[in-house]
């Protein structure tokens, strides 16, 4: 499943922790109670974020070579 | 404004499936092609999301329901049911003078920069207190500070009963002193029934509204 490309597997985590986090966002939205909101914030935007960092490290880490 | 639900979780849905994508096949972002896709997917997306759900779950945070949801503030939403005009929350909240969907937040966030913001982070202290320590009893919770005339004045201020009402103007002195917050307008003898939780057993309550 995971790619052998240490790029395309740094992608692919990232996608994996902002697929997560999307589901708690979406379970979130069906919680009305005021845990849902903390819930929202603390757990689905703390692995978006980090899907994001993540994703952003990948693409600045990559090698490029020599021209 | 807030998105929809339904909106959000399509655009959330959407998201999903575009990152399922590129999880199943990341070498599609080895092409040009494919670096513009994941840009979109991985980084705009992904934050757009965030922005909307942010956005929605700070509007549905002002509702009436949403307040009332925790059972230490269920007297104070019971407090909006007393058939007495004399107490102030439940005449504005029976009488449409505040929205009665949103009757907490009209009231009681700040008017004045970052009042939401503040409101916010004092909900999430009442959330830790919720579920990781004792809560006061109904009758013992008090405000962060007194009660300050701006926020009454956001509506009253200009308004032809308050600026002319025979009480306040029969003490020249008294409104400037109530606009400059020197006399409290629920606290010195005026306005000073609001939430009554202490009393509500005594109290006759309206059966309408809800």
């Amino acid at each position: 499943m995971l790619s052998g490309d240490s790029m395309e597997r740094r992608v692919q985590f990232a996608g994996i922790l902002m697929l997560l986090g999307l589901l708690v966002e979406a379970f979130c939205l069906f919680w009305t109670r005021p845990i849902g909101f903390v819930l929202f914030l603390g757990i689905g935007g703390l692995l978006l974020t980090f899907g994001v960092l993540m994703y952003l490290l990948a693409v600045l880490s990559r090698h490029h070579p020599e021209p | 404004m807030a998105p929809p639900a339904s909106a959000l979780l399509f655009l959330i849905a959407a998201t999903a499936i575009f990152i399922a994508w590129i999880v199943i096949r990341p070498g599609i972002t080895s092409t040009r092609g494919g670096k513009i896709l994941a840009f979109f997917v991985l980084f705009l997306m992904p934050l757009f999301c965030l922005g909307m759900g942010t956005s929605y779950h700070m509007e549905r945070s002002k509702q009436t329901q949403f307040c009332l949801s925790c059972h230490e503030m269920e007297p104070f939403g019971k407090s909006l049911q007393v058939d007495d005009p004399a107490h102030l929350a439940a005449a504005h909240f029976q009488n449409h003078r505040v929205p009665a969907d949103e009757a907490c937040f009209t009231c009681h966030t700040n008017y004045a920069m970052f009042g939401t913001f503040r409101a916010k982070l004092h909900g999430l202290k009442h959330v830790y207190v919720h579920y990781l320590k004792t809560p006061p009893a109904p009758e013992a919770i008090r405000l962060y500070d007194p009660y300050n005339n701006r926020e009454c004045l956001h509506c009253h201020l200009g308004a032809r009963s308050f600026e002319e009402g025979a009480v306040h103007t029969a003490d020249p002195e008294l409104l400037p002193a109530v606009k400059a917050n020197r006399i409290s307008c629920v606290s010195s003898g005026c306005h000073e029934t609001v939430h009554n939780v202490a009393t509500l057993g005594k109290e006759k309550l309206w059966k309408g509204g809800s």
